[in-house]
């Protein structure tokens, strides 16, 4: 089960508002390579896990994942607070200012809506853990490109922080993999 | 003073959430590697240290977990910074 607690990983506080640069970074709460896709990936496969160490490995990190989840929502929140519609239009992001106004929605930066079809469940360990490894390359350079476009050092510094999880989180997932491959041998 | 006080609340939260991370990432790494003598105890420590570092948070500003709200006479829960706030 799970226990929500009232902090981040680390603080979340963002003092200037960009609507625009809250619509790229929404991509990792709703996109392709984002968080949502992240623990509901790991979440859903830890039950073909067979192994304990694999069990809790996705356990943890999905968990983790969903703590991300929350952080990027409230990065998305502070970036756009008090915002309204003609700001939205001058940040060139009016199109989504009409479909959501200042919610938080799940949707890649070009739009798409969260889709299932991001993530594999596969009953198979090795396959399953392979996937990992990859969607936390491409989670990783999913935060390289946002911090190419992020001149906020407020945001930067947080994007820098979820940047190195992905990265800690493809070793542990890396450990894993050898684990299961030395088993079946 | 109330500056004061929201300064310093900002800092203990600063302390709580470097000692739940440090208790998260040695939890990963003992997943995968779960006879590593040195790393146990570090967790055990870790882990003390966060608890502390909770109930320290707690007393003095608000829950952070449901279970140690107030409820003698108002809902204690709604208070504190949402992850959706930013702390003032
Ligand atoms: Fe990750």
């Amino acid at each position: 089960m799970f226990i929500f607690t009232k902090m981040t990983q680390i603080p979340v506080k963002i003092n200037n508002k960009n609507p625009r640069l809250a619509s790229y970074i929404l991509s990792q709460y709703g996109g392709p390579d984002g968080e949502l896709g992240a623990s509901l990936r790991y979440l859903s496969q830890r039950f073909a896990q067979t192994e304990k160490s694999g069990i809790a490995l996705l356990t943890d990190i999905g968990t983790e994942e969903l703590g991300h989840l929350e952080m990027i929502g409230s990065i998305v929140t502070q970036l756009t607070k008090g915002e309204g519609a003609k700001s939205f239009d001058r940040y060139g992001v009016g199109d989504y200012y009409i479909d959501h106004a200042n919610g938080v929605y799940p949707a890649s930066a070009s739009g798409v809506p969260f889709s299932a079809a991001y993530l594999q469940s596969k009953a198979d360990p090795i396959a399953d853990i392979m996937e990992d490894m990859a969607a936390e390359q491409k989670a990783r350079a999913t935060y390289d490109n946002i911090l190419r476009m992020c001149d906020d050092p407020d945001v930067t510094n947080i994007i820098r922080y979820l940047r190195e999880r992905e990265v800690v989180h493809f070793q542990r997932f890396g450990e894993l993999l050898d684990m299961l491959q030395s088993k079946i041998k | 003073m109330e500056n004061n006080r929201q300064i310093s609340a900002q800092q203990l939260m600063q302390k709580v959430s470097e000692a739940a991370f440090y208790v998260t990432d040695l939890k990963l790494y003992l997943d995968t590697h779960p006879d590593d003598a040195r790393a146990l105890r570090m967790f055990g420590e870790a882990s003390r240290n966060a608890k502390a570092c909770f109930d320290a948070f707690e007393k003095r500003y608000y829950p952070l977990f449901a279970t140690s709200a107030d409820c003698d006479s108002d809902w204690e829960w709604l208070v504190g910074t949402w992850p959706s706030q930013k702390m003032a």
